[in-house]
């Protein structure tokens, strides 16, 4: 059997080792755009305060995972899903050519969400989605530390991604304002007296929090960056932290069922038999989809046993909660995941 | 034989089997758990030494 898995984050990379642990046989092939390896995207929110991040996030190399009998294909993005045929298109820096399946595993994960009033002006803002991002980040804020300059940063958004960044720049010394639309920080996850204890720990940090903020528009000045709300503020650098978006793109043009994510069933399988979907890309049947590193690790892990033949029993989530790394920050009350 | 004990990363599952050590990150068969530097990190998701917490 040939398996075909596209994305190399944690879903991708964990399906593909246990299924490698439980059949030796199969061929299994895994596409990504990424060029580095596996890496552990929990870890991009501390790519500031930690000198050695962009060697020490790696956590295996792709040759690891071809000592262990899995092809990878880095660099190459797939153009399309050719459900008729079972192949997959794929254009990468000195290939192009089609790849067969006979099980076909959706891991893109997602992109950053950018929200459409920001759209216009995504050349004045960084997000930080990926290792890619992280180091045109890194690469930027170098600039000013080689000319003994701190960043004056703005971050837009107060979920759970902008906190741990501003928290982060903080910590590094850079200065760092905050903004966020609603009256509490991290809101979806937070009861409001654990927001209000991220406030301050924030707060104390150094960060400038502002609350029921309505960015409006950026605005490029010469060498800065303005962040116009009901007053304009400029500032070296921005971060746009709205959110993440689903990579469905691809199982759209295939005509595969999508919603906010790729439609699975409680077997994580879309709406075509040869071809799954797992992480942050997959949406369950109870609209749910999965963003934390555990429950995608179970998700790719009882694939593998699933179509090893080692499971019957559908996929169900498991109990899982997670902790906003903030530096200094202890919630008190369990986070809504 | 010693006691072994299994600890568990709260962010990716992974499980740290005192018996089984972690040989691709350097740590044999048989180390416990308190005698992992404090700088090893989860093989699978990067989380730190202090992520784990003893399974029951």
């Amino acid at each position: 059997m040939q398996i075909v898995i596209i994305g190399s984050g944690v879903a991708g990379v964990s399906f593909a080792e246990k299924y490698r642990s439980l059949s030796a046989d199969d061929e299994i092939t895994l596409v990504t755009r990424e060029h580095d390896g596996y890496y552990s995207r929990p870890l991009l929110s501390r790519g500031f305060s930690k000198a050695d991040i962009e060697q020490s996030i790696i956590l295996k190399p792709f040759d690891k995972l071809r000592e262990n009998n899995i092809d990878v294909l880095c660099g190459v993005e797939v153009t399309a899903i050719n459900r008729a045929d079972k192949t997959v298109a794929i254009n990468g820096s000195c290939q192009e050519k089609e790849l067969h399946y006979d099980k076909l595993i959706l891991a893109q994960g997602s992109s950053a969400f950018i929200p459409p009033p920001f759209r216009p002006y995504e050349k004045l803002f960084f997000c930080l989605n990926s290792l890619v991002d992280l180091k045109a980040l890194r690469k930027f804020r170098q600039g000013f530390l080689s000319q003994n300059q701190r960043p004056d940063w703005a971050i837009v958004g107060g979920g759970l991604i902008g906190c741990e960044v501003a928290s982060d720049l903080a910590a590094a010394g850079d200065k760092v304002t905050l903004f966020h639309a609603m009256d509490r920080l991290m809101e979806r996850q937070l009861v409001a007296d654990d927001s209000a204890l991220l406030l301050k720990v924030l707060q104390d940090s150094g960060v400038k929090v502002l609350l029921n903020q309505a960015v409006q528009e950026f605005i490029k000045e010469e060498d800065k960056v303005c962040v116009r709300t009901e007053v304009t503020a400029e500032f070296d650098g921005l971060i746009v932290a709205c959110g993440f978006k689903p990579r469905t793109e691809l199982a759209e043009l295939a005509g595969l069922e999508i919603g906010r994510g790729i439609k699975v069933n409680q077997y994580l399988q879309t709406s075509d038999e040869s071809i799954y979907a797992l992480g942050d890309v997959a949406e369950l049947p109870n609209g749910k989809l999965y963003a934390f590193i555990l429950p995608i690790r179970n998700q790719a892990l009882w694939l593998a046993e699933f179509l090893a033949g080692q499971k019957q029993d559908f996929w169900t989530p498991p109990f899982f909660t997670t902790k906003a790394k903030v530096h200094g920050f202890e919630a008190v009350h369990p986070y809504n995941v | 034989m010693p006691d072994y004990k299994r600890y568990q990363c709260s962010v990716c599952g992974h499980i740290y089997d005192e018996a089984e050590g972690d040989p691709d990150t350097g740590i044999a068969p048989g180390t416990l758990w308190k005698d992992i530097p404090d700088d090893w990190r989860c093989p699978e998701c990067g989380a730190e030494k202090s992520e784990y917490a003893l399974m029951a």
